[in-house]
């Protein structure tokens, strides 16, 4: 296999040809969908008004031999075990296909595995590098997480945020990613796509460790295609850049016997192309919509940071307390229809570190998942009888709260009403100004003599 | 077996017409007009780039004791880059690129006397090697010089338990990316490792293209990150990415003949033939002295920092006892006790005693605020500001030196933005890099200038040697052997006492307005779900 990656005319070895086996059922087994379970999902899109998250669903195709847990939105990645019991089928078909095939080379076969591991690694990256070009992926924080002590942020969550703050980078991370996945899609510029993206997969592989990230198999998985294809060209380039001699560029060319499969190799590549641009299109749409990772329903309370300035629990006012498990300390109102409590409790976080992409607002769970210093509520807010009805939906999430609003003024809210255990609360709410270094900071530079 | 046919093939087409051909597209003898004055502009530009112009990088030079050598010495040595105020004053700052114009300017007029003296020449084939030397170990020192702050993880520490109670949104964009590499510190080794092989390459001949290419890409991103999240060093950042472009630009045209052309491509390189010993033996002297210093030294100083020194967290070990996280439970201001509220403007709340000789708590009151990265080299543990720059939320942070016998604290604010300043005394930059321009007005201290008596100070002992003496270095006894800086800073006296188990700690003193306040204090244990650090840099003892 190796001589054959210098020079296609040369003869293969002999365990070059066995190696070769393995390696085309393997990562053939890895990289092609011929999946009863995948097409389980396929059949469930609707085609005619495809969305962006069925295209990435479609991208993050894995074989998944042993069951691995799945949602409508999320449909599993594999695991290793599933990747050893395809070495295992391959070790035994490279096997039988040796005493079978009195074939003396593969060139023609190792041109086509690398076709479509190309394709396959190219949708791959295309599909994570949209979601960073229009930075969606990590989004700006929430005021929740503006409000969240640093150390009540899992590794994950800070990793996303930390990006999340950062647009620019974030879409710098995504034009390298699609940049690499195109320059898949041209034969003589592979060498250089596998290459970025040894690096910047191999980063993410390296991050996903680092922070506790759920995707260490899925950045793996592009990573060994990236380092197959790459394979193909490092004898060239090691013998020309490190021995320094003269070096034969690769001399296979594939051929087409009949004059359709030319027209079919444009077809197909014409459709990727519009694949390619449709999810382009439609991650845009969704992006200037606000996103896929925060609800989307505008919030009908005002929005903002309040302080609790009273707190009464069956008729009795309970003061300040830091450690207190009923007493509010602070409120944050979202955008959109979430509300964000802090209290005494700590909670158990939820973990959520593989991107899930979930239509409804109910389902998206990004702004809870991998934080413990506060409890989120989704709310419901009926404007004409001024009924507040507060959901948990981490920590106790049998946590409710039915509350009677009464706007004192455009800052004061006053609230009475009931938990779930239908024990009594008056609650006063004050908006306050607050002012975040974050943003501040931007506004004058280092040097602004910023007094906050 | 490969190889032996492929050298036949080779031998076999070096004899063909073929042949002929490639040796006159790759090896050309004469160069053209616009690719000599490219080179004369490059090469001015690259050597000059290649100078320390700072008269005092050589004083500094000179001044290294090699006996009590301190990580920062040979750092200095590595880091430097052109700076002309003189001339860039008159350029647009252009996002502080205006030092790269100028000597962009040099080299241009540079090359022009350069063409006229020099018209005749056929290549610049030996002097194009020897830049590319000088451009090879230019990089290649500059960036180990940072890669062993990560590798040993020093640079982005992980953060104090003050940081840890600091919402998200008080911290700057800075503060932020910092935390999140000091977050994970097998991490920061992976980064620091990635640059140290890209430097390590960049010595070799034959690894030098691998080298370039690592140097770009993590460069380009850390520039990029910089710009991003502003972190200041974005210049110094791209002047690597330079470098390494300049150096991958001597392999590309091959690589895009081989790869993209698909052409037979034969390398040609110019290297220099030493005839005579002297040669090798200063070739060899040179590269192996390199190596030695800035591969083998090096790490070790930067090892022994990371271990007893750790450049941007203080060293100095704290009172085992108080250590931890504490609700202020009482609070009391001139006898008068403030009740719990965490909007009110006097009471202390969440309060921290650090592993190190740091005291934090928070006020809702609003302060100046240091928005620097909090680097530097400082070698006083309260000039260590890593843990108060970039931060808000009312967090204060005082270093304080323990009277362990008399049971008490001297405290000081570690906030140099909310420092005054004496009159006529020193302002400049040297002491405080990035420290804000504030414009405050001249004040008298509020505390006597003993406020710190003999006797405290006999119990308090000697900050120099309050590390590990394995950690001791002739810059820092230096530095210790001047006195500090001429700030006023906000000072506290505060008795301490812990009760048996530890549970409870009381403060009684003085404040910053000499007001007594009496803190009472109840210790929590304190769950973060963010995972704890599993490489700390620093002694500091066990904690009970």
């Amino acid at each position: 296999m190796e001589n054959s990656a210098i020079n296609g005319q040369t003869s293969w070895t002999k365990h070059g040809m066995i190696l070769f086996r393995f390696f085309f059922v393997y990562l053939m087994l890895q990289a092609i969908p011929v999946d009863v379970k995948f097409y389980e999902h396929l059949r469930q899109i609707n085609w005619w008004n495809i969305g962006f998250s069925d295209i990435f669903n479609i991208s993050r195709y894995t074989r998944q031999i042993v069951n691995s847990p799945v949602t409508p939105d999320f449909w599993g990645i594999n695991t290793f075990l599933d990747w050893g019991i395809m070495a295992l089928i391959a070790i035994i078909s490279a096997v039988f296909w040796s005493f079978i095939d009195k074939r003396q080379e593969y060139a023609s076969l190792y041109y086509w595995l690398r076709v479509v591991l190309r394709y396959r690694l190219a949708i791959g990256i295309i599909a994570y590098g949209f979601i960073k070009v229009f930075p969606m992926q990590s989004p700006y924080p929430s005021l929740s997480e503006l409000n969240t002590n640093y150390g009540d942020l899992s590794a994950w969550k800070i990793f996303s945020l930390t990006l999340g703050i950062a647009p620019s980078f974030e879409t710098f991370l995504g034009l390298v990613e699609i940049t690499a996945g195109l320059l898949l899609l041209y034969r003589k510029t592979v060498f250089l796509a596998s290459f970025i993206i040894l690096c910047f997969t191999g980063n993410v592989f390296l991050s996903n460790l680092a922070y506790e990230g759920g995707e260490v198999v899925y950045s793996l998985y592009l990573l060994q295609f990236a380092l197959f294809l790459l394979w193909y060209d490092a004898p060239r380039l090691f013998r020309l850049l490190s021995l320094e001699k003269p070096t034969l560029p690769n001399t296979f060319k594939v051929t087409y016997p009949n004059n359709w499969q030319p027209k079919l190799r444009l077809i197909l590549k014409g459709i990727f192309i519009i694949v390619f641009i449709l999810y382009g299109v439609k991650t845009y749409g969704v992006y200037r919509k606000g996103g896929y990772q925060f609800p989307l329903k505008k919030g009908a309370m005002r929005e903002g940071f309040y302080q609790v300035l009273r707190f009464s629990y069956n008729g009795t006012n309970l003061p300040f307390n830091k450690h207190d498990s009923l007493r509010w300390q602070n409120v944050v109102i979202e955008k959109w229809t979430t509300i964000s409590i802090k209290i005494g409790r700590q909670l158990e976080p939820l973990t959520s570190n593989v991107e899930v992409i979930h239509e409804n607002d109910v389902e998206k769970g990004y702004e809870f998942s991998g934080t413990a210093g506060r409890q989120y509520f989704r709310y419901e807010f009926d404007k004409s009888k001024q009924h507040l009805v507060l959901k948990a939906v981490d920590g106790d999430k049998g946590e409710s709260f039915l509350l009677n609003v009464k706007q004192a003024n455009n800052d004061t809210i006053f609230l009475n009403g009931i938990n779930k255990n239908s024990d009594s609360l008056q609650i006063v709410l004050q908006k306050v100004d607050k002012k975040y270094l974050l943003e501040e900071a931007k506004k004058g530079g280092r040097r602004s003599g910023l007094v906050l | 077996m490969m190889n032996t046919q492929l050298t036949q093939h080779t031998h076999q087409m070096l004899k063909t017409n073929g042949v002929e051909k490639v040796n006159d597209k790759t090896k050309k003898k004469d160069w053209t007009e616009v690719e000599k004055l490219a080179f004369r502009i490059a090469f001015i530009f690259f050597i000059i780039m290649s100078i320390p112009w700072n008269w005092k990088w050589y004083t500094d030079l000179f001044a290294i004791h090699w006996t009590g050598l301190h990580y920062r010495d040979l750092y200095d040595i590595a880091r430097f880059q052109p700076s002309f105020p003189v001339l860039s004053q008159w350029f647009p700052d252009l996002y502080g690129y205006a030092d790269w114009i100028v000597v962009l300017f040099l080299a241009i007029a540079g090359a022009a006397i350069w063409s006229v003296v020099d018209g005749k020449v056929k290549n610049y084939n030996k002097l194009y090697y020897w830049l590319l030397v000088v451009a090879r170990y230019r990089a290649g020192i500059g960036i180990i010089g940072f890669a062993f702050t990560k590798v040993l993880p020093v640079q982005m520490p992980y953060p104090s338990e003050g940081l840890l109670n600091t919402d998200f949104g008080d911290l700057t964009q800075q503060k932020i990316y910092w935390l999140s590499i000091g977050i994970v510190p097998w991490y920061q080794v992976f980064t620091g490792v990635v640059e140290l092989l890209a430097g390590t390459m960049l010595f070799f001949r034959k690894t030098t293209f691998y080298g370039a290419a690592l140097l770009v890409g993590a460069l380009g991103s850390i520039t990029f990150v910089n710009f991003a999240y502003e972190g200041g060093v974005h210049i110094y950042a791209s002047y690597f990415v330079l470098y390494g472009l300049f150096i991958m630009s001597y392999y590309i045209p091959r690589i895009y003949r081989l790869m993209i052309s698909e052409q037979y491509t034969v390398p040609i390189n110019y290297y220099p033939t030493f005839n005579k010993t002297w040669q090798h033996a200063l070739r060899f002297g040179l590269k192996t002295a390199v190596l030695i210093v800035f591969l083998g030294v090096l790490f070790y100083v930067q090892l022994l920092n990371f271990l007893y020194d750790p450049y941007k967290q203080p060293s100095s070990p704290g009172v085992t006892k108080l250590r931890g996280y504490y609700d202020v439970r009482a609070f009391y201001l001139n006898n008068v006790l403030i009740p719990d509220n965490p909007y009110d403007s006097l009471r202390w709340q969440d309060l921290t005693f650090e592993k190190w000789t740091t005291m934090t708590f928070k006020v809702n009151k609003a302060q100046r605020l240091d928005l620097s990265n909090g680097g530097g080299n400082p070698i006083r543990d309260i000039d260590r500001t890593f843990e108060i720059a970039g931060v808000g939320g009312g967090r204060r942070v005082f270093h304080y030196y323990a009277d362990t016998v008399d049971k008490v604290l001297y405290l000081q604010d570690k906030n140099i933005a909310a420092a005054a300043f004496k009159r006529g005394g020193q302002r400049n930059d040297e002491g405080y890099p990035n420290r804000p321009e504030n414009k405050q007005e001249s004040l008298t201290d509020n505390y006597p200038e003993d406020w710190i008596n003999e006797r405290a100070w006999r119990h308090i002992g000697d900050e120099n040697k309050m590390i590990d003496p394995k950690g001791t270095t002739a810059r820092r006894s230096r530095a210790f052997a001047t006195l500090p800086k001429e700030v006023i800073r906000r000072k506290m006296v505060l008795h301490y006492e812990v009760s048996n188990d530890g549970a409870f700690v009381t403060l009684k003193g003085l404040n910053e307005n000499r007001d007594s306040i009496r803190v009472e204090l109840i210790r929590r244990d304190r769950k973060y779900i963010l995972t704890k650090s599993t490489l700390d840099a620093g002694q500091y003892g066990k904690i009970q």
